[in-house]
């Protein structure tokens, strides 16, 4: 294992991604503490551990979850990649409606470039947006819902200042995305995933200090075994996959000869990764605006009501069932949209392929359907359970909103992880053969 | 001093945006996002990417030193 690590290190183009790796996501970390200009940071850091130790912590895990802290201190990048997850999100679900977007992804590589510009522009539209949003929360002291009055921490809250601090967000956001585009490219793994990876692990350190000194050091004890299992548990069910046997006939083209292999098509358990999860959080996230909109001490029957079943502490049964229900949902919505049975049969029938014992064409798309909607049962029941975990094991402590090992957090730390190293593995074994994974 | 200040942050942060958004768009896609197995980068950049990485840098840099000091001089003002 260390031996593959000073092997990765030895190796020169492979080191140079990696230390290139590095080197963008520390000025990535840096901008999240530099405060945009105007804002008081000593005064800032004093409102966000007086909110954090208050009632309303629950409201902020889930933006802090993304931002890494950096937003509520109205950092630089203090956005994150939250707009650009957003905007992805909007963007693959309008492909299923908009007839043009789909024959742009139809059309491979060309229509991919054009639907990811499609994606930055938006992503630009909601940096702007959200940033607007928060300024004025800030301005307002809804931000810190009144804990903290805002003349501590904006000294000067003229039109000009405001309006700078929106531009530099909205600049930052779009230097956040070019950083992920600079790591896909020069890097090691997906740069967006590993950005959202570093905010996930900054939170770490802070949280587990948190839980050593609140309590006992069993309990710290305790939760650190937990979590490993819990860990262990979510990379065996990413690993695992069902693999189809797909017999090749031979066929002469000219005089030389094609096919005759047998490979497999490899069904993933959790063909749809974090995605459901990361879209049933930030629709959930939608009740906790709308009670901010309105203010929280309104009396509004909506209010009433969103505050009763949709409390973002996420304690309560109503909260937990439409969560668990959303994330199967759209793990089975988010499978068929990216997995499609008719097509791949379609392609293997173009090159000669079938499965053993089974008819090319429309049987094949049948089994394929029938095998995967068999698979993503349990996939999307996973991850349905993994996501409410911490919820049900530790809501009724009140404990959950500080805890570092969120079910949300956790599979999207293995996810990412998994396939960074796998990729550097890749890399890897282009010149020796033993890598980090057996 | 302030406003002044202010102002040209603004513009740098419009040229900062306009050089990212001119940028070809790399591995796009949330199916890309967590998981979706290994994308290869084929070919080098061109000239134009690479001088739009130079241009990019040194606005950035701009930027960077605007916010910082910007943000000092409304702290100590």
């Amino acid at each position: 294992m260390l031996g593959a690590f000073v092997r990765a290190f030895r190796t020169p183009d492979l080191r140079n991604k990696l230390l290139f790796t590095l080197f963008i996501l520390t000025i990535y970390r840096l901008g999240s503490v530099i405060p945009a200009p105007g804002v008081d940071s000593v005064a800032i850091k004093q409102c966000l551990q007086n909110v954090q130790s208050g009632d309303a912590a629950g409201v902020y895990s889930l933006i802090n979850l993304f931002s890494g802290g950096a937003l509520l201190q109205l950092a630089i990048f203090g956005l994150g990649i939250m707009p650009y997850i957003t905007a992805s999100i909007i963007l693959n679900l309008l492909t299923v409606v908009i007839p043009r977007l789909e024959t742009l992804k139809k059309e491979g590589q060309a229509g991919q470039t054009k639907i990811t510009q499609y994606t930055r522009y938006l992503t630009l539209a909601l940096a702007v947006l959200q940033s607007t949003s928060i300024i004025a929360m800030a301005r307002t002291g809804q931000l810190f819902q009144g804990a903290c009055p805002p003349s501590s921490y904006l000294p000067d809250d003229g039109i000009v200042t405001l309006v700078t601090m929106v531009f530099v967000m909205t600049a930052g956001t779009c230097v956040i995305m070019w950083f992920g585009e600079l790591i896909t490219e020069r890097g090691v793994g997906n740069g967006m995933s590993l950005l959202i990876f570093t905010t996930i692990i900054s939170a770490f350190p802070s949280g587990m200090m948190r839980i050593w000194t609140e309590q006992s050091q069993w309990v710290f004890a305790i939760i650190c075994v937990a979590a490993l299992f819990l860990i262990a548990g979510v990379v065996f069910i990413e690993q695992a996959q069902r693999r189809i046997p797909v017999q090749y006939a031979k066929r002469m083209v000219g005089r030389r000869m094609y096919g005759g292999s047998s490979t497999y098509i490899p069904l993933k358990v959790n063909q749809a990764g974090v995605i459901p999860v990361i879209f049933a959080s930030s629709l959930l996230y939608l009740p906790t605006l709308v009670v901010g909109l309105m203010g929280p001490e309104s009396t509004s029957p909506v209010v009433t009501f969103l505050n009763t079943y949709f409390d973002p502490m996420g304690t309560h049964p109503v909260y937990m069932t439409t969560f668990f229900a959303l994330i199967v949902g759209f793990a089975f919505f988010y499978v068929a949209i990216t997995f499609n049975p008719t097509e791949v049969a379609d392609n293997m029938k173009k090159y000669g392929g079938f499965i053993p014992s089974i008819r090319p064409g429309r049987p094949t798309a049948e089994y394929l359907d029938f095998v995967l909607t068999r698979l993503t049962t349990p996939g999307a029941l996973y991850l349905g359970l993994i996501a409410l975990l911490p919820m049900v094991a530790l809501g009724s402590s009140g404990a959950s909103a500080n805890f570092p090992f969120g079910g949300v957090s956790i599979l999207i730390m293995v996810g990412v992880g998994l396939d960074t190293v796998k990729q550097i593995e890749s890399h890897l074994q282009q010149r020796n053969y033993e890598g980090f994974l057996r | 001093m302030i406003l002044g200040l202010s102002i040209v942050l603004m513009l740098v942060s419009l040229l900062l945006i306009m050089l990212v958004l001119l940028h070809k768009g790399k591995g796009g896609g949330l199916s890309d996002l967590f998981g979706g197995g290994v994308t290869s980068s084929l070919g080098g950049s061109s000239v134009v990417e690479r001088n739009l990485d130079r241009l990019t840098i040194v606005s950035g840099s701009v930027w960077i030193v605007c916010v910082v000091a910007l943000g000092l001089l409304i702290q100590r003002g």
